[in-house]
């Protein structure tokens, strides 16, 4: 059964929760994204439902921690909180029903990355961990690692030096280069800490891109392997009308809170394309049910 | 950097104590370990209708009168965080465990920018209501009891923290005459208690004055008869806060 690293939340309902919890971590400019856009599809080709997540993309504290970041008045423990608000709202309010539907939650970034950022900011670890107390266990944790040395070129090269990302607000002294380079390296610190007690699979993200994500494509299937549902989701006849249009509303949740316009736009059929249900275990089990109409249904 | 949390043993800070209500688990503000703070805190809790805004906005006037510079800090009202818990509200996208988190947030903006520098720089500062009116609404809501405590280790410990005991039926009787209705979240309709917000604002709030009455011991809150007249009230407050003002150097004078 999955478990949290505390006191489970009000309703959280564990024993329902059976999809798959993958986080990404790592630095800024590790190569997240990037590896999360080749998992997703990757995974959705074999036919999972695939939800991905990630920091301040909240609909109750996203829009809110981005006008305080544009300030110039975001205090520690505030911005601390702040980013803790946003990650109980995903929680409880996507990653958990997704799970729950039991879909493959990738999320970008977890509680590690929090409790990274506030330990180099000075709150105190046991009162930080205390509030991640209530979060999910996942089941596995994806470090992609990349020397600050390594970092620095990509930065330059992509998208500059940030004020948050050099840490401005903990360095303030200093200029944004070098400020960049000792919060980085602080964050590095502390996450090569937290990588040996919560277990993280260490990968070298410095290398190519391709070259991770073939790593990291071994490493999901390892994890999947051992699903249980594995067997479940190919043979099971109870894979009914409900459990197909709970994945759907999901997926469609998931990809308007990505991209508003474009899913606006997107009728369900095209979903349904996108999501590769022509390859899927599930979608030759519906087509036998000849419900080629539900997936239509609006 | 030094924390008091570890040694077990809550760290002087000028009249304040730095909130540990928890061994060892507290944010290491930069404030801890220096030199003291010789603003006063002052606060009021107590459910709504007990009165403890108008005594509190009494003693605001009667120590501006003498003189002291007072500043005054509402619950739930940093510019920062507000849109947000408004949002949250609007929509009723609140769980207990956001409703917790995202009025820590506003707490801790005051706090930061606001109450700590003023108490630093030797001020008067009245809240009307603290990390005690959290503890009681968020357990109320089923939020575990120790971990609510721990989010707000962060807090300053207050002078004197007033609670404005009353029955519940005085307080219901005195708010259905001031206004229509009851709030959502005030109600408590987010847990589900009863379809009918005045019974739900009734169960609530019932659950929120047994919260009150656990921490009269836990946190020493000194205890107001809120059925007295609002004079023997405020004679009572204005007593008990004399006596610390009087002990107290280095405040601020009103310019």
């Amino acid at each position: 059964m999955r478990q949290t690293y505390g006191k489970a939340l009000p309703g959280m309902k564990l024993p329902d929760l059976a999809g798959k919890l993958l986080v990404l971590e790592g630095t800024d400019c590790a190569g997240r994204t990037t590896q999360i856009d080749m998992l997703r599809p990757w995974l959705e080709q074999q036919g999972h439902a695939v939800l991905d997540t990630g920091m301040a993309r909240s609909s109750l504290a996203g829009e809110g921690i981005r006008r305080a970041k544009e300030g110039n008045n975001l205090g520690r423990v505030t911005q601390s909180l702040f980013y803790a608000t946003d990650f109980v709202d995903r929680l409880e309010n996507e990653v958990i029903p997704a799970l729950r539907a039991g879909f493959i939650v990738l999320t970008d970034r977890y509680i590690y990355s929090l409790m990274a950022r506030a330990i180099v900011r000075g709150m105190d670890p046991a009162w930080i961990r205390g509030i991640y107390s209530a979060a999910l266990i996942p089941d596995a944790v994806f470090y992609l690692r990349v020397d600050v040395e390594q970092l620095i070129p990509r930065v330059i090269f992509s998208r500059g030096f940030d004020y948050w990302e050099s840490g401005m607000d903990v360095f303030p002294g200093q200029d944004m280069y070098e400020s960049f380079r000792s919060y980085q390296a602080a964050l590095l610190a502390e996450f090569d800490k937290l990588s040996v007690e919560f277990r993280f699979e260490t990968l070298d993200a410095s290398a190519d891109a391709k070259i991770v994500f073939a790593q990291l494509q071994v490493k999901v299937q390892r994890v999947l392997d051992g699903d249980s549902r594995r067997e479940y989701l190919r043979e099971s006849h109870s894979l009914d009308r409900e459990y197909l249009h709970k994945v759907f509303e999901y997926a469609a949740a998931a990809t308007m809170r990505r991209s508003p316009d474009q899913a606006v736009a997107q009728p369900r059929e095209a979903m349904a394309a996108n999501h590769n249900w022509a390859t899927s275990p599930m979608s030759s089990h519906a087509s036998r049910q000849n419900d080629g109409g539900f997936l239509q249904r609006k | 950097m030094d924390i008091g949390g570890n040694t077990g043993i809550n760290p002087r800070i000028g009249p304040f104590e730095v909130f540990l209500p928890v061994e060892g688990s507290s944010p290491r503000l930069r404030h801890v370990g220096e030199p003291g703070f010789p603003g006063q805190l002052f606060v009021v809790e107590g459910i709504d209708g007990s009165g403890k805004s108008t005594q509190l906005s009494l003693l605001h006037k009667w120590l501006e009168s003498k003189g002291y510079g007072v500043v005054f800090s509402q619950w739930n009202s940093s510019e920062l965080v507000k849109d947000t818990t408004k949002l949250g509200k609007k929509k009723k996208m609140l769980t207990p465990a956001t409703f917790s988190l995202i009025h820590a947030t506003d707490f801790a903006d005051r706090i930061e920018r606001n109450i700590l520098p003023l108490l630093k720089a030797g001020a008067v500062v009245l809240c009307d209501r603290y990390i005690y009116t959290a503890f009681a609404r968020d357990v109320a809501r089923g939020m575990d009891r120790r971990w609510v405590r721990d989010l707000y280790g962060f807090a300053a410990k207050p002078t004197v923290a007033f609670y404005f005991r009353v029955p519940l039926e005085t307080a219901i009787g005195r708010l259905v005459t001031g206004r229509d209705g009851f709030k959502f979240y005030e109600a408590g309709l987010d847990i589900g208690l009863s379809d009918d917000p005045t019974e739900s604002f009734r169960l609530f709030q019932g659950r929120i004055v047994d919260e009150y009455e656990k921490m009269i011991p836990e946190f020493g809150l000194t205890v107001i008869d809120a059925t007295l007249p609002v004079e023997v009230q405020q004679a009572q407050v204005r007593q008990i806060v004399q006596t610390h003002l009087d002990r107290a150097r280095n405040l601020r004078v009103r310019p």
